[in-house]
């Protein structure tokens, strides 16, 4: 095994594990706000992968400056398409926390086993 | 023709939105400005299409003239093109629909509402199909996903707000696996479009094994768990069943083929042909499209809904679809797409025909379906045209797209799908034939002289595009043999 490429990948790494345990959460446990908060952290592992390999060691932010020119500049695309990526995850946990809402008001809970003996 | 790509996203995006404000001032328009709309979209998708045949080149068309390699472009493929064709049409035929339906199923105020995400579903649509920019497929994606939990939701009780739960939690994982590999993709081929990604991809596939099976198999379950592939439709039965019918038709119809839509681009546009005929990924799908054409019959088999039963439905004739992409042969992905559209319109038309029957008579359970045949004579004769092409009787579009799909697996050498085929469509005559068998046979509470053939007593909107999709089926399933040599020409240029 080739330790020295993980620790260079160790952002890789993380993103990956957090978003194991992001799915983890939403999957195991029953109690649906938890489910949102999993969702939330698959969706923010996804972002820190996207970051993590837009950045490069030693760049700047991508600002043409004819005064002082850079050799590096940062990719900015990948930190563009993660604003977009926040917005959608934005909208999609409000729109969970709304139907849970719902859910409260047809049930009374919103532990999930429960739903099934209401049936 | 120049920017006629972009007003069919346009189109309907903007009237979505008028909707509410429509809805307050004047609730009745709604549902005709939402045909009007549906119907100039067709008008445009069909001249589009119209002007394709033949030449069979792609329209490219940058968006806000920011040119290709860094800007998001659109491309009309003829595949697309046909899918545009399919989506704008069914609208069409579906909104009609709505229009009488819709008030009996959800409640009045939230009418207006209903058809922003009705048009919201349809623009993200086309705009996944049309397309060219990886990107910019997650973001209509997600719209897709969204409008259409909305869709399910907009029934306002507890059983659909819990579906609607399920269905948005799963559809969020999926966007998720689809988003990291879209990551992958950028980190490997440094574009997101998807001509100059492919050309890339070409030049370093061989450089990154590891990253690309990681990635092809995100991308296989990230779109799985959307387009209900077998061991992930979890969430499938529950969201058709319990949305209004024309939420249902839209849903089972085309929402989840256009995902099916968007891995036939990536693996043909991106990965290319020659990579996915090496790629394991193939055997995957091919074990899972088996095992969803057998376990999807099975369970249908057993529900007693009827809407649940087509939506189990839905799961299995989906394992059709994906073992011809699985078969990748040419013609077998013609029989993949051919069976893909007409499914769109037999679950149309089935999912159409329970909405009548439960609009007329009330009825719900597929045990209680007797003597429909005789007080809706229409709706069950299209209910039975389109049962006939589930199972795949011949003259009908279901016929041709299995029969291919067992030639096609004798061609690519796994010869013994031909008995999975063969099983699974016993197992649909064994689950649409009672209920047939109820419409027209089963007289235990009326006497015989009461069985008279009377007129459907639904409005006039509401027959017709059930009439009209099952004739779509007999028309596919007869002069569709003369659309095959098109199809072909244009699924081989799409292979490239």
């Amino acid at each position: 095994m080739n330790w020295g490429a993980l620790i260079a990948n160790f952002p890789y790494l993380v993103s990956v594990v957090v978003f194991g345990i992001g799915i983890i959460i939403v999957l195991t446990q029953s109690n649906l706000l938890k489910k949102v908060i999993g969702l939330n952290i698959m969706t923010s592992a996804v972002f820190l992968f996207y970051i993590a390999f837009g950045n490069i060691e030693g760049g700047v932010a991508p600002i043409l400056d004819p005064a002082a020119p850079a050799e590096l500049y940062i990719n900015p695309l990948p930190s563009g398409l993660i604003l977009t990526g926040i917005v959608v995850g934005f909208s999609t946990s409000a729109f969970a926390l709304a139907l849970i809402v719902k859910m409260y008001a047809h049930y009374g809970t919103i532990n999930a086993p429960d739903f099934m003996k209401m049936r | 023709m120049a920017k006629v790509p972009l007003y069919l996203i346009l189109g309907g995006l903007i009237p979505s939105f008028a909707m509410p404000v429509l809805a307050r001032w004047k609730r009745k328009a709604c549902a005709p400005l939402a045909v009007i709309v549906c119907g100039s979209l067709f008008a445009l998708a069909l001249y589009l299409s119209g002007g394709m045949v033949g030449k069979l080149q792609p329209i490219y068309q940058a968006v806000a003239d920011w040119s290709p390699p860094w800007g998001i472009e659109i491309a009309i493929e003829p595949v697309s093109a046909l899918m545009a064709v399919l989506i704008t049409g069914l609208y069409l035929l579906i909104a009609l629909f709505s229009c009488r339906s819709l008030k009996k199923e959800i409640s009045v105020d939230s009418i207006g509402w209903y058809y922003v995400e009705f048009l919201l579903c349809m623009t993200a649509m086309l705009g996944l199909v049309i397309t060219h920019d990886i990107f910019n497929m997650y973001v209509f994606i997600e719209v897709v996903g969204i409008s259409a939990v909305a869709l399910v939701v907009s029934k306002g009780d507890r059983y659909s707000t819990e579906a609607s739960l399920k269905y948005l939690i799963l559809a969020t994982i999926g966007s998720g696996f689809v988003l990291l590999a879209i990551g992958m993709l950028y980190m490997i081929t440094g574009h997101l479009n998807m001509r100059f990604a492919g050309e890339v991809f070409a030049q370093n596939a061989g450089q990154y094994p590891y990253m690309i099976w990681v990635m092809m198999t995100l991308f296989v379950v990230g779109f799985g768990i959307k387009s209900a592939l077998f061991p992930l439709h979890l969430w499938l039965p529950d969201a058709h069943a319990s949305a209004p019918s024309p939420s249902s038709a839209i849903l089972s119809g085309l929402v989840v083929k256009v995902y099916i839509i968007a891995l036939f681009k990536l693996f043909f546009i991106v990965f290319g042909n020659e990579f996915y005929q090496q790629s394991n990924i193939r055997i995957l799908l091919l074990i899972l499209g088996g095992a969803a054409m057998l376990f999807g019959s099975f369970f249908a088999f057993v529900q007693l809904d009827l809407k649940r039963r087509l939506a189990y439905s839905t799961v299995a004739q989906l394992g059709y679809i994906y073992l011809g992409l699985g078969l990748a042969t040419p013609w077998a992905i013609v029989a993949a797409f051919y069976h893909l559209v007409v499914h769109a319109l037999m679950k149309t038309c089935l999912f159409l025909c329970a909405g009548a029957i439960s609009y007329q008579t009330g009825r719900k359970k597929v045990t209680g379906l007797q003597n429909i045949g005789y007080t809706m004579p229409l709706t069950a004769a299209s209910f039975t045209v389109a049962a006939f092409s589930m199972v795949g009787l011949p003259l009908t579009g279901g016929f041709i797209s299995k029969y291919l799909l067992a030639v096609e697996s004798m061609g690519a050498h796994y010869p013994y799908f031909i008995a999975l085929l063969v099983l699974s469509g016993l197992l649909n005559a064994a689950y649409y034939f009672p209920i047939i068998w109820q419409f027209y046979f089963v007289n235990e509470k009326d006497p015989p002289e009461r069985r008279v053939l009377q007129k459907d007593k639904i409005p006039f909107t509401m027959q017709l595009p059930i009439v009209v999709t099952a004739a779509g089926i007999i028309v596919l399933g007869t002069a569709g043999v003369a659309a095959y040599g098109y199809l072909q020409q244009i699924v081989v240029h799409f292979l490239g």
